[in-house]
């Protein structure tokens, strides 16, 4: 018994210390994650910091998700996606986009608004980070952390410029988490802000040079102001037309870089969208693909291909079928306008390569299973001998398509590698003669209609142009306008544009009806609604 | 002739025992004679063990019940003993006619429960434990261990959303959902390893299965005993010479069930009478029948021998099991053994026992019935060739029999587990234990798609396409721990054990692919060789990630007289997992148990022969989240270019810091009674719990701006649920040569969301069940704070346009068209997809040697999201094959696809889901054979039901995002073929 005794005391004792050390350690060890606390060490970590945000306005600048390009672009009166058979309802919400009949809770609009602020956080986050550090330990020199931190502050004035033009009052965060409840500011107050900061910042950031592609520079500076300025009466209650031209005009006479040389207009119609556009002489920011060495590929064409188009391109890429061309937009294009051609797709398709021999056939069991491939310039059930035309009547070759941008074929040595121009010379020249005329009264000077002939004149032969183009009789703004949709088509500005012109809740095309003059704001969503006491729902929308 | 067999073989026996007796009669002896009779029924007992006590002499009683046995002279006692009756002992006096009945002994087969960290006399038990032995196992091929106890266990939910896919787990669920976002499945202890893997468990190795159902029981694991606790006990060796038992059984399936398509020729015919505005290629093809494995076989062959002696035993087993699934390509092949060994040293104080368990597999996982929908709405008048021979591929469908003949896609598993006990009487009373285990899962799959399949030409531009992963995952645990035992003042018993437990998982993984091959030679084996290495577009991935989980836990159980009892538990206990302000918990629980039948009170109440009332109460934790979810963390964002030229990876934050994270805690109690009428023929218990969960994590949507990504993950919400469970077992016919046995299970419960805010973050609802498919539908269940879990909500349909269109009522009663509808203020609650009540039943018969088992099991009170008939019912999907009642039931629908109460119907049913039929050899001698059963089973045999889609068996009730037909493979769902399985299989013992 004593034996006993005296293991159980031994035994007690070897556990003891056993339960009282190191055992108790709950530690966590990462192996494959990086923690936010130990990063911005050296070079290349801030350098990918810097670049987050560019990868991320893939998702809300470009058509693929429900980000500003689509609220822009499918609230207007040259694109929708509608209904097609057994496809794209969706929930109603591309419909309601269409009609403007969208709600509070609609999912389109808190996407948008959740990609643009995470967008802009990555900013906040860099930003904040960079400058809190000695350029030292980050293994930069002064001027190359003044360099990232400016081109950071012009590329978050981006992301408020493109919130501003969405949702108008909004609040405005220069720091990660504080205030947890930011309270909205009004409009001109956020126009205020980004005027501010890309002015305080837009000599600190490099010019454009081929080093920048795909990057925030100088140039895209001036490209934020002509659209600030652009867009000042309605955004700031002040029109501010000279600015607007003077910020042009920085560009027009190339004082700030070119990614290829001199900022210059491409001289042709595909020299800006094909799968080598990164040698685009016009382009001043853009979105930089490249599928070959990154894997880094557009996201646009799940919006614009149909489930088989990769057959007319070469390639393997199809889409949603989601995204076509509004009755009648087609016709608005005239025949010897090679954008017609150039850009949109209609008629009879053919596989690649085989001179038109060899059909597309549609294939999923859709409308024209086993038959080929047409897309025609209406939206209704033709196979059902339907003459009712409106978002819920399409079949899968309802509408014109979009031709605009090119990914190759799977031999181009740039396949899929085609950037997404946001800001582009072409589009700098009909800002500046926008505001010329609106300065004149809405009345054409020679000194506008020379900068849009400048660049309609490229898309007719030599032959056809003196018939084509404009005088300062015929350049009325909302001619003006027409030429606006037709040279921009697909790039996203139809919205801003058709507000500016005082259209966008007031005109009637195809099935959409005019809406209330308050849906020229999109609304603040719900949920943040909810989260947020501080926010405040715009005009015209319940809480 | 086989009455004959049975007597020859007890005459046989008889024969034996006299002859051993005779040797041993003393001179002065005496012959008694007697009968044994069961008591109540008065049948007689053949086969009772007649032994004089204290000596080696006995003898068997006859078939009448009838034996004589020489006693010597003197006062003697004999002993009488029969499986299954309580041990009578009889003085002999002057007569020499002892006549004796025995009673039937209800407890005496099942009378150690396993529980946490130990066993308990199951009159001592306190709260709401099931244990099922392998009598009572589901016996149709059980592709996972717990298969076999599917629809056995009142309150554990076991659903086989798979269907046969010998490759699925089942859905497993105790008592209602308890987590959102984390683990809901109960916590499997195997032999004492915790977390233990289901793979290493074969069919005939298992000895019980206890499931540890309320709190009061399962807070002994703490934080991972929400989901409750399934313990599963293996076979180990006893003492007596070698014995050796093999198992086999032969299962072949059948399609069942199928949805209804229209078949080649009537496709063709609508073509034709221009119903269907498609191309009629002139074949007549049943693509879906082209995926079917006609020729399945499933194979299952166990040996196991055992053995042991004074200090030592041991049993080792090996098995080979090949399991076909009914679709091709969807294979399971398996073999390895489990090995226990126990011996004693040190005059016996020392134990100690080693488990040592291996699975390896071979999987074939080409074929998930992922496959299936695609071919069941492919034109019937197709063919899978092209006219010459070659495959027909388009590109928005895969060419299915196609991609089985040209890709490959296995994985080769090993899962290996080794354990080890070592316990030392250190007092009388006192017990010191160590335990420890290491749980090794890996495996390395491999898949190749040949140069000309329809994978490789339509996206790998005809290279092939060649990927290998590996994956291990290894769990450590160690668990000292300290047991006393004690009895004060003759009737008070304490036992008491503490511990300390120490668990550390470490996962691994890694997987690379490659394209652009020049032919088919290299497969998967040389990823090297392909191409696109040089050009960036093989892709390669790794992952590496571990957690710790440390607990000290103590209980101590209290009985007095084996009247009183009552239990109290406490674990403190720590995860790496959460945030550095609340890493540790505590659990405690406290359960106490009265056994009324021993109260003076209760004596004349005789047809009672037990009763016993149970209470407790248990707060658990649920640490199955990911690991690492507290720390902030920079995520990739993709490729960019940089100012060299190079594009590169780019990072940003990807989640919001919450160092307060903690654990989920559920807070149970739960009322129970035990009991057993009438010597046996009725023994039952009934439980009422109520449990709620609280801190539930949810990634919940913060304020953005100012934050970077607008979720944060955190402790919000609550879910409670309650219910009755009831068991029950019966005896209608009992008689010597006919038994007619039923056991039955049921429960019903309520389970309710009732927050998902706290004081930082509100959520109105939650939305879960995403359909998928065509036409984006979007979520089918959305649940507000304080519905029931499970609540389809959508539009109510109000019928059709003129044309076919859809309506549905708004808000305020009037009709319209989808698109004018408000999801917040028009959709409404269409119903619940949880049933209220699970029944299954068991009746057992049994004929001199054969016994026949019918077992049914059902769900009751729910409903069911029928999406083959929303998708494939309706004409809006022509020219894809659809089903006939596109034709008729639905011929009017001419909109789109759209979510409603149209396509949600009841799910009720009730199936005969084992019926078998089994005879035991009765053997003259025993010498070779000791025992022989053959049997054969039917699964699945019969369906009640007046749902029109799949087998609603096979639609998920567990979980958040129960109820929808699994069509598609969205959101989690495991669509398979129904089959029907008929197998034969035979148990012999040497």
């Amino acid at each position: 018994m004593k034996r006993f005794k005296k293991i159980a005391v031994y035994t007690s004792l070897a556990l003891l210390p056993v339960l009282a050390n190191s055992c108790t350690n709950l530690d966590e060890k990462a192996y494959d994650t990086l923690l936010t606390n130990n990063f911005y060490n050296n070079k290349n970590e801030v350098v990918s910091a810097v670049l987050r945000p560019y990868t991320h306005a893939n998702a809300w600048i470009t058509p693929g998700q429900s980000g500003w390009w689509r609220l822009s672009e499918l609230s207007g009166d040259q694109l929708a996606w509608p209904q097609k058979g057994r496809h794209g309802y969706d929930n109603g919400q591309w419909i309601r986009l269409h009609y403007h009949t969208w709600t509070v809770d609609e999912s389109t609009v808190l996407n948008c608004w959740n990609l643009l602020w995470t967008g802009l956080g990555f900013c906040n986050d860099a930003i904040g980070n960079i400058e809190g550090r000695d350029a030292a330990k980050m293994g930069l020199t002064q001027v190359e952390k003044d360099g990232f931190t400016g081109e950071l502050r012009l590329l978050r004035a981006f992301h408020y410029l493109r919130l501003m033009d969405i949702y108008g009052n909004i609040p405005i965060v220069t720091t990660v988490g504080e205030p947890v409840s930011p309270e909205t500011k009004p409009r001109a107050e956020v126009f205020s802000f980004i005027e501010k900061e890309i002015k305080d910042n837009i000599d600190k950031s490099p010019n454009l040079s081929k080093a920048l592609l795909g990057r925030m520079s100088k140039a895209g500076g001036y490209a934020m102001l002509a659209e600030l300025y652009l867009n000042a009466e309605k955004w700031s209650g002040t029109a501010r037309w000279d600015d607007c031209i003077a910020a042009c005009d920085a560009l027009i006479n190339n004082t700030a870089g070119g990614m290829n040389g001199a900022l210059a207009l491409d001289t042709n119609l595909t020299d800006t969208y094909k799968p080598s556009n990164d040698l685009s002489k016009e382009i001043i920011f853009s979105i930089a693909y490249d599928y070959i060495i990154s894997n880094f590929s557009p996201q646009w064409p799940g919006d614009f291909y149909h489930f088989n188009q990769g057959q007319i391109n070469g390639n393997p890429i199809n889409g949603n079928d989601g995204v076509v061309v509004i009755p009648g937009v087609y016709t608005t294009f005239e025949d010897a306008d090679k954008r017609k051609k150039e850009w949109l797709l209609i008629g009879p398709q053919w596989k690649y390569g085989s001179a038109d021999t060899i059909p597309v056939i549609c294939s999923g069991g859709n409308e024209y299973d086993g038959k080929q491939l047409v897309f025609v310039d209406n939206i209704r059930k033709n196979a059902q001998g339907s003459t009712v035309s409106d978002m819920t009547q399409g079949e899968e070759n309802s509408g014109v398509r979009f031709n605009k941008y090119r990914l190759g074929p799977l031999t181009d040595p740039n396949y899929r590698s085609c950037d997404w121009a946001v800001y582009r010379l072409s589009w700098i020249y009909f800002v500046k003669a926008e505001a010329i005329m609106r300065k004149n009264g809405g009345v054409a000077t020679q000194e506008a209609v020379d900068l849009v002939n400048t660049i309609k004149k490229r898309a007719y032969s030599a032959a056809d142009w003196p018939a084509h183009a404009y005088t300062t009789t015929t350049l009325t703004m909302d001619e003006l306008l027409a030429e606006l949709g037709r040279e921009f088509i697909f790039e996203g500005y139809r919205r801003q544009e058709l507000i500016r012109f005082g259209k966008y809740t007031t005109n009637t095309w195809w099935d959409h009806k005019p809406s209330e003059a308050y849906r020229e704001l999109f609304p603040i969503p719900r949920t943040q609604l909810q989260l947020n006491a501080n926010l405040k729902q715009n005009d015209g929308y319940p809480n | 002739m086989k009455r004959r067999l049975v007597f020859l073989s007890r005459i046989c026996l008889h024969s034996i025992w006299m002859l051993f007796l005779s040797m041993l009669a003393f001179s002065q002896s005496r012959t008694i004679t007697g009968k044994v009779v069961e008591a109540g029924g008065q049948s007689p007992l053949p086969g009772v063990t007649v032994q004089v006590k204290g000596a080696t002499i006995g003898t068997q009683t006859r078939i009448d019940g009838s034996y004589s046995l020489n006693v010597p002279g003197g006062s003697v006692t004999l002993v009488f003993t029969f499986v299954g009756y309580k041990t009578t002992e009889m003085p002999v006096g002057s007569s020499n006619t002892v006549n004796v009945s025995l009673t039937a002994d209800v407890t005496a087969l099942k009378d150690v429960v396993v529980v946490g960290y130990g066993t308990q006399k199951k009159q001592e038990v306190t709260s709401a434990i099931t244990s099922i032995e392998p009598t009572d196992f589901r016996q149709s091929g059980a592709r996972n261990a717990l298969d076999l106890i599917q629809g056995k266990v009142a309150g554990l939910q076991i659903t086989r959303t798979g269907g046969s896919n010998p490759n699925t787990s089942p859905a497993i669920q105790l008592r209602g959902v308890t987590s959102l976002t984390g683990s809901m499945s109960p916590l499997i202890v195997i032999d004492g390893i915790p977390g233990g893997n289901l793979d290493l468990l074969q069919q005939d190795d298992i000895a019980s299965i206890s499931v540890l159902k309320d709190g009061s029981a399962a807070a002994i694991y703490g934080t991972q005993a929400n989901g409750g606790v399934i313990i599963v006990t293996t076979k180990k060796g006893t003492k007596g010479p070698a014995r050796v038992t093999y198992n086999n059984y032969f299962r072949k399936e059948y399609k069942a069930r199928l949805p209804k398509f229209l078949t080649a020729d009537e496709y063709a015919a609508k073509i034709a009478d221009g119903e269907i505005n498609a191309t009629d290629k002139g074949y007549r093809t049943d693509f879906v029948d082209l995926l079917v494995n006609h020729n399945n076989l499933t194979q299952n062959h166990n040996l196991a021998i055992s053995g042991g002696g004074e200090q030592s035993n041991y049993r080792a087993s090996v098995y080979y099991l090949n399991q076909e699934g009914i679709l091709k390509a969807n294979e399971r092949q398996q073999y390895g053994g489990r090995l226990s060994i126990t011996s004693k040293g040190l005059n016996d104080r020392l134990t100690s026992q080693f488990n040592l368990a291996t699975n390896f597999n071979k999987a074939n996982l080409l074929t998930d019935g992922g496959n299936l929908q695609g071919y069941y709405t492919f034109n019937p008048t197709y063919s899978p060739y092209n006219p010459d021979g070659s495959w027909y591929f388009e590109q928005t469908s895969t060419n299915e029999l196609a991609r089985l003949h040209q890709q490959t896609d296995i994985r080769q598993q090993q899962t290996t587990s080794g354990d080890a006990r070592v316990s030392l009487d250190v007092a009388k009373g006192l017990k010191a234990s160590i335990f420890g285990s290491v749980t090794r899962d890996s495996y390395l799959e491999g898949g190749y798609a040949d140069l000309l399949s329809e994978l490789s030409v339509e996206n790998y531009d005809s290279t092939g396409y060649a990927f290998q992963s590996t994956f291990l995952n290894v769990r450590y645990a160690v668990e000292p721990t300290l047991e006393y035992n004690i009895t004060v003042n003759k009737n008070h018993n304490f036992t008491a054990i503490g511990g300390y437990s120490y668990r550390y998982e470490v996962e691994q993984y890694f997987d690379a692919n490659n394209y652009g091959f020049v032919n088919d030679i290299f497969q998967e084996n040389n990823l090297g060789a392909g191409n696109m290495l040089l050009t960036g577009k093989a892709g390669m991935s790794s992952y590496k990630n571990d957690n710790k989980l440390i607990a000290f836990f103590g209980r101590i159980n209290y009985n007095y007289k084996d009247k009183y009892m009552a239990s109290v538990i406490l674990r403190h206990e720590g995860s790496s997992r959460f945030g550095a302000n609340n890493k540790w918990g505590n659990f405690p629980a406290l359960s106490v148990g009265w056994n009324m039948r021993d109260e003076p009170f209760m004596q004349d109440v005789t047809f009672l022969d037990d009763l016993k009332l149970r209470a407790g109460y248990g707060v658990t934790g649920n640490s199955g989240i990911n690991n690492y979810s507290s720390l902030v963390t920079m995520g990739t964002g993709g490729n960019y270019i940089n100012p060299d030229g190079v594009w590169r990876q780019t990072y940003g934050p990807n989640k919001n810091p919450n160092p307060n994270l903690k654990w989920e805690k559920k807070s149970e109690y739960n009322i129970g009674v035990d009991f057993s009428f009438f010597k046996g023929r009725i023994t039952g218990a009934v439980d009422v719990y109520k449990r709620v969960t609280k801190d539930l994590l949810e990634n919940v949507t913060t304020q953005l701006p100012p934050f970077v990504t607008n979720s944060i993950y955190a402790n919000v919400g609550q879910v409670s649920s309650k219910g009755v469970e009831i068991t029950l077992s019966g005896s209608p016919v009992r008689t010597r040569d006919f038994s007619w046995n039923i056991d039955m299970a049921f429960s019903n419960s309520k389970n309710t969301l009732d927050r998902y805010s706290n004081e930082l973050y509100t959520i109105k609802y939650q939305s879960y069940a995403d359909i998928g498919g065509y036409g984006a539908l979007g979520n089918a269940i959305r649940t507000y704070e304080g519905d029931r879990i499970g609540n389809f909500y959508g539009k109510r349909f109000a019928g059709l346009t003129d044309s076919g269109d859809w309506l549905f009522y708004k808000a305020d009663g009037t009709k319209a068209p989808a698109d004018q509808l408000d999801s917040e203020k028009d959709f409404a609650v269409i119903g619940n997809a949880v049933p209220k009540v699970y029944l299954s039943f068991t009746n057992t018969f049994k004929y001199k040697n054969f016994d026949l088992r019918a077992f049914f099991r059902g769900k009751f009170g729910y409903n069911i999201l029928n999406t083959m008939e929303m998708f494939y019912g309706s004409k809006a999907s022509l020219p894809s094959n659809v089903l006939k009642t596109a034709f008729t039931k639905n011929g009017k629908i001419t909109g789109g696809y759209q979510y409603s109460d149209y396509y949600i119907e009841k799910g009720n049913f009730m199936k005969l889901d084992e019926l078998t039929l089994g005879y035991t050899v009765p053997f003259k001698s025993k010498k070779t054979f000791q025992s022989m059963r053959l049997y054969v089973t039917a699964s699945n045999l019969w369906l009640i039901t007046k749902y029109t889609g799949n087998d609603p068996d096979y639609v998920r009730d567990t979980g958040l995002k129960p109820g929808v037909d699994a069509l598609n493979a969205s959101d989690d769902r495991t669509p398979y073929m129904g089959t029907r399985g008929f197998m034969f299989g035979l148990n012999v013992g040497f």
